[in-house]
């Protein structure tokens, strides 16, 4: 699929697209702007091939060896496990998946919760996992967009959602009782990338891991 | 069914050819094929397997009340066999098996709860002569079946072991870096290891594990940070099992993987993969397992690998050639008294080792050549009576003979 020398990634659209451009930029890797990536989808420039992809997808292309490495939030792997191997925090798209309830709310600290504690998320498997951890029953609405409205209507006693800023749960009276994790950008790499395509992968890697802040 | 699936002519052949291209192998290699159960007895696989495993296990009660699984795997009953049936029978043993396994998960990849494997376990041997052998048989198993381009990637689990033992960090974290390392996650594992004030030279090669892999000069370079004993004797047999490699002729193939990850608490020495052109995932994997036969009661040392069937016709079927069906040699269509002289020409040309597929109802000659188009064999013989054919193949004139003649013809033709 990809030739021996040249190495693919794939990046994600959404918020960590201009921060995953940046780095490629910064790395010297590959210096693209988001409009051209996003006409073409696939660009190939010689020792780099970019493929752009939704950021939930980015983990599937990874592990079936369609792309050797993969900038993907934390976020989505907490939901999406796979044989990938997660080489480098790459330190930008800083957020944290909270649970947030309705200012008016009466739950705060683990002991306020109702026996069963009904949540709202696009995190199922994350939620149930931290729940369960802590002894706690709970049943996971799965949303697919504007959680923070699923508490207001009564649907859900709280949501579990990211936040980087913390402004739209404000903005829509919801505040943060309980931090599950941070997320921020990770690099992945195929399993078999690795050990197949050995030069050409790690070099792109200690770039990235240079351009990203890390020691060399 | 999720998970399940018909394999087709195509596929079928494809499939079965690997399959006993890979036996053929063994065989060459004097390992004796035996075939073990689809379903065995939870007591049994209890012994062999960890917690996921049996989690993955479909399971059901037989009519005694025992529980019972469908195979996940098929080397815990190679093992059961050899300390059982197999138990006086002189070791080491060379054996080998062919089978479908199931799983109640679908898999990450090709959402199949059922898969084929095809292993060699050599049983009764420890060693870098024996780890050698059945990594070069792995190599030579991946080349029978067709596979063009092809590695394998050594590494050892002692490596491992010592590191975790030489590595100065409290047990809990101890544990979380093992998983960590389980989960490939080394985002988590360098935040483990930075929060400790001790920093060894067993740190630096944890974080590096991914990196931890190239030709001989990487046991040298590990070779110089690592101070604990039992990495050392690691190393020191991969250098070993690495000339005994080069020696079966299969050095250029060959890399060492000290950073490779697998299952620490099953393999005890030698681990390998093996992966195709590609292929985001290995499709041999294999190792020493010298605990495995003291659960059953006949402590031995064995190492063995099993080749995944299904990645490797799948890596055949997408392959530049692509495989076509074999073709069918000859149509024998009939007319009437015809029949006896198709039955018995189609019998003679079997016996050539030709492929002849004889009609099941009398037609005409314009029926026959329809039927010979769809059923798209070489040549159509016609038979008309009990000593006159009609013999057409693609590009030549319809010729009348004797029965005999058409056959000598063919088997002729076949030299």
């Amino acid at each position: 699929m990809t030739p021996e020398d040249q190495v693919s990634i794939a990046v994600p659209t959404g918020v960590l697209l201009d921060g995953a451009l940046a780095l490629l930029a910064k790395s010297g890797l590959a210096r693209l702007s988001a409009e051209e990536l996003g006409r073409q989808l696939l660009i190939d420039g010689g020792a780099l091939r970019v493929i752009l992809v939704r950021p939930t997808d980015v983990p599937a292309y990874v592990d079936h060896g369609a792309a050797d490495l993969g900038i993907v939030g934390k976020d989505i792997l907490w939901e999406t496990p796979g044989s990938h191997y997660e080489l480098i925090d790459l330190r930008f798209g800083g957020c944290r998946l909270v649970l947030a309830v309705p200012d008016a709310s009466g739950f705060n600290g683990p002991q306020t919760w109702p026996p069963m504690m009904r949540v709202a998320t696009k995190y199922p498997r994350t939620a149930v996992t931290w729940f369960e951890a802590r002894g706690q029953a709970v049943e996971v609405v799965r949303l697919h967009g504007s959680v923070e409205l699923a508490p207001q209507v009564g649907l859900v006693d709280g949501i579990i959602d990211l936040t980087a800023t913390g402004r739209t749960l404000r903005d829509n009276r919801l505040r943060i009782i309980a931090v599950l994790g941070s997320s921020t950008a990770r690099l992945i790499a195929n399993q078999a990338s690795l050990k197949t395509r050995t030069a050409a992968v790690q070099s792109a890697v200690s770039r990235l891991r240079e351009a990203s802040g890390h020691a060399s | 069914m999720p998970g399940f699936r018909d394999l087709l002519p195509l596929e079928a052949e494809i499939l079965r050819e690997a399959q006993e291209s890979l036996l053929a192998e063994m065989r060459r290699w004097g390992y004796r094929h035996v075939i073990t159960p689809l379903v065995e007895n939870m007591d049994v696989l209890d012994l062999g397997l960890g917690i996921e495993q049996r989690r993955r296990l479909f399971k059901f009660t037989d009519p005694r009340g025992d529980v019972v699984a469908l195979v996940g795997e098929r080397t815990v009953p190679v093992a059961r066999l050899v300390a059982g049936k197999l138990r006086t029978a002189p070791l080491p043993l060379r054996l080998c098996y062919a089978g479908p396994v199931l799983s109640t998960d679908e898999g990450r990849f090709q959402h199949r709860r059922e898969t084929y494997q095809v292993g060699a376990e050599l049983i009764g041997a420890s060693g870098p002569v024996a780890d050698a052998e059945v990594i070069a048989l792995a190599a030579r198993c991946m080349e029978a079946t067709g596979i063009r381009r092809y590695q394998l990637d050594v590494g050892h689990a002692e490596f491992f072991h010592g590191i975790m033992d030489a590595v100065r960090l409290p047990d809990d974290v101890k544990s979380s870096v093992r998983a960590a390392l389980a989960a490939r996650d080394f985002v988590t594992l360098e935040s483990l290891l930075e929060d400790t004030p001790l920093k060894s030279a067993e740190h630096e090669l944890l974080l590096r594990f991914p990196a931890l892999r190239g030709g001989p000069e990487i046991l040298q370079a590990a070779g110089g940070l690592v101070r604990n004993r039992r990495s050392e004797a690691a190393l020191a047999e991969l250098a070993r099992v690495r000339e005994l490699l080069v020696a079966h002729g299969i050095g250029d193939v060959v890399n060492l993987d000290l950073g490779a990850i697998r299952d620490f608490d099953y393999y005890t020495g030698v681990i390998f993969e093996g992966y195709g052109p590609d292929f985001g995932r290995p499709v041999a994997q294999g190792g020493r397992y010298d605990g495995l036969l003291a659960r059953f009661g006949r402590p031995a040392p064995a190492t063995g690998f099993m080749i995944q069937l299904d990645l490797v016709s799948e890596m055949l079927t997408r392959a530049p050639r692509a495989l076509a069906l074999p073709r069918l040699d000859a149509a024998l269509a009939w007319t009437g008294s015809g029949l006896t002289t198709a039955l018995r020409l189609g019998s003679t040309l079997r016996l050539f080792g030709m492929r002849a597929v004889v009609d099941t109802q009398s037609r005409s000659q314009a029926e026959a050549h329809a039927w010979w188009r769809a059923v798209a064999a070489a040549n159509l013989v016609h038979c008309l009576t009990e000593s006159m054919v009609s013999w057409s193949a693609k590009g030549r004139r319809t010729r009348r003979l004797p029965p005999e003649q058409v056959a000598a013809r063919l088997a002729g033709g076949l030299k």
